[in-house]
């Protein structure tokens, strides 16, 4: 369930809760929020995206930065079609949601779906 | 073939067929039970030690079926619990992991396994805990438990059941995950209060060894505190916090998955010792049990060729009577 990646990159773009933020080496030390969103890893002319659920990234003065996500998927893993799905499904659910817990748990869903799309369009 | 025959039965029907010697009808009336009292030398009957090997046997051949199960398993969830190591060590690396650590209210969090026959790691865990326990009460301090799994709640319900907050059992029905264990997680975080929780596990470090390991986690305004007093958590100012309205969100945030983490690894490390305990606990047991086998092995034959001799003994004995 858990690999643990480790490498030497040029660039790490997180989707922190302030928005995507950039991390290069020298980066000041600085611990964020994620949320759900598309994690790019920029080595060279490579681009590897992932699509993390949550987590936080912690980035060290010694140009270290360490990213920790509940889960985190390769964007090629990711299946457009039950996504479109599933997005249809939750809006509608948000829209008829009653109690504050039942709107809290389809705006979480919502806010991931429209992030997968994004990142699979984007 | 016979004799063979008459020998399973005892030997009581014997003593009369063979020989017409005055002291044999004394001996043919005699039950079997009496007959090795009286008789002494030839101490148990065959019957008894063929059943005791018979048992043996069985007990042999489980313990070695169990052995190989607990190995499997072993070599499944090993893999994991490595992976899952490096979940928590940036954690470490921020905030540091200082179980010296002086708060008001302690959580103990004692990790341990719903089946037995696994060696002793269920008892040094809760060894460890109770010693936990008394070193953190005093005037204003107190300390609570939450126990997993049956094997350290049965221990520890005898005598701190005051202190048990929570009780979670049957947590190996599925195989372990992280959304189970955030579940659980979740659970602790909102029902106890806490200053500092101190997880005990055991820490797999190969298949004959395991380390008792106790994991602290603080809560946010201890951090806070901590932080300001300098040390390895004072470096914490140096980070900018983004995300968040304030700084004790985002910070209350990183605790909780910082629990549910090194829950996770916790939970791993624990099932992996207990598979390697259960391993050796089982092997040590078939070993014994061959040991035990070999031994009545040997009396049995002695037993056997005690009585043979005794018969022919019997039948010379009488035929020389006879004779002379």
């Amino acid at each position: 369930m858990f690999t643990i990646l480790s490498f030497k990159v040029d660039m790490v773009i997180v989707p922190a809760t302030t928005g995507q933020m950039g991390i290069l080496p020298g980066h000041t030390a600085s611990i964020s929020e994620l949320k759900p969103g598309v994690l790019s890893i920029h080595d060279g002319n490579d681009v590897k995206k992932y699509f993390v659920s949550s987590g936080f990234a912690f980035i060290h003065s010694n140009s270290v930065a360490d990213i920790m996500a509940a889960e985190a998927v390769p964007i090629e893993q990711v299946d457009p079609a039950s996504v479109q799905k599933q997005f249809t499904e939750f809006t509608q659910k948000l829209s008829s949601a009653s109690t504050d817990l039942e709107k809290a748990e389809a705006q979480i869903r919502v806010d991931v779906l429209v992030a997968l799309n994004s990142a699979l369009s984007g | 073939m016979a004799m063979a025959a008459l020998r399973r039965e005892g030997r009581r029907f014997a003593a009369p067929l063979i020989s017409p010697q005055p002291i044999n009808p004394l001996r043919s009336s005699i039950s079997p039970a009496e007959d090795q009292a009286f008789l002494g030398v030839r101490s148990i009957s065959t019957q008894i030690v063929r059943n005791r090997m018979k048992s043996v046997r069985n007990i042999q051949k489980i313990t070695k079926a169990m052995k190989m199960v607990a190995a499997s398993k072993l070599r499944a969830i090993q893999t994991r619990a490595e992976n899952s190591r490096g979940l928590w060590q940036p954690f470490t690396a921020l905030l540091g992991d200082t179980p010296s650590v002086d708060v008001k209210k302690n959580v103990i969090v004692t990790i341990s396994s719903d089946k037995g026959l696994c060696g002793g790691i269920n008892s040094t865990s809760v060894k460890i805990s109770r010693a936990l326990h008394k070193l953190n009460s005093g005037p204003d301090k107190e300390s609570k438990y939450v126990v997993l799994g049956e094997k350290a709640k049965a221990q520890l319900l005898r005598d701190s059941k005051k202190d048990i907050e929570l009780c979670l059992t049957e947590l190996q029905k599925n195989p372990l995950n992280y959304t189970q264990v955030s579940v659980i997680a979740d659970d602790v975080l909102k029902n106890v209060e806490y200053d500092a929780l101190r997880i005990v596990f055991n820490k797999f470090q190969s298949v004959v060894s395991f380390l008792p390991t106790t994991a602290t986690v603080l809560s946010p305004e201890v951090v806070e505190r901590e932080a300001e007093s300098g040390g390895k958590l004072g470096e914490l100012d140096n980070y900018e916090i983004e995300g968040g309205e304030t700084k004790s969100e985002v910070l209350q945030n990183l605790t909780e998955f910082q629990f549910s983490c090194v829950m996770f690894n916790a939970v791993l490390e624990n099932a992996c010792s207990e598979q390697g305990a259960r391993m050796s606990a089982m092997d040590s047991s078939s070993r014994n049990a061959g040991d035990m086998l070999d031994r009545l092995t040997l009396t049995y034959n002695r037993t056997r060729q005690a009585s043979i001799t005794t018969e022919l003994i019997e039948i010379i004995s009488g035929a020389s009577a006879l004779e002379g």
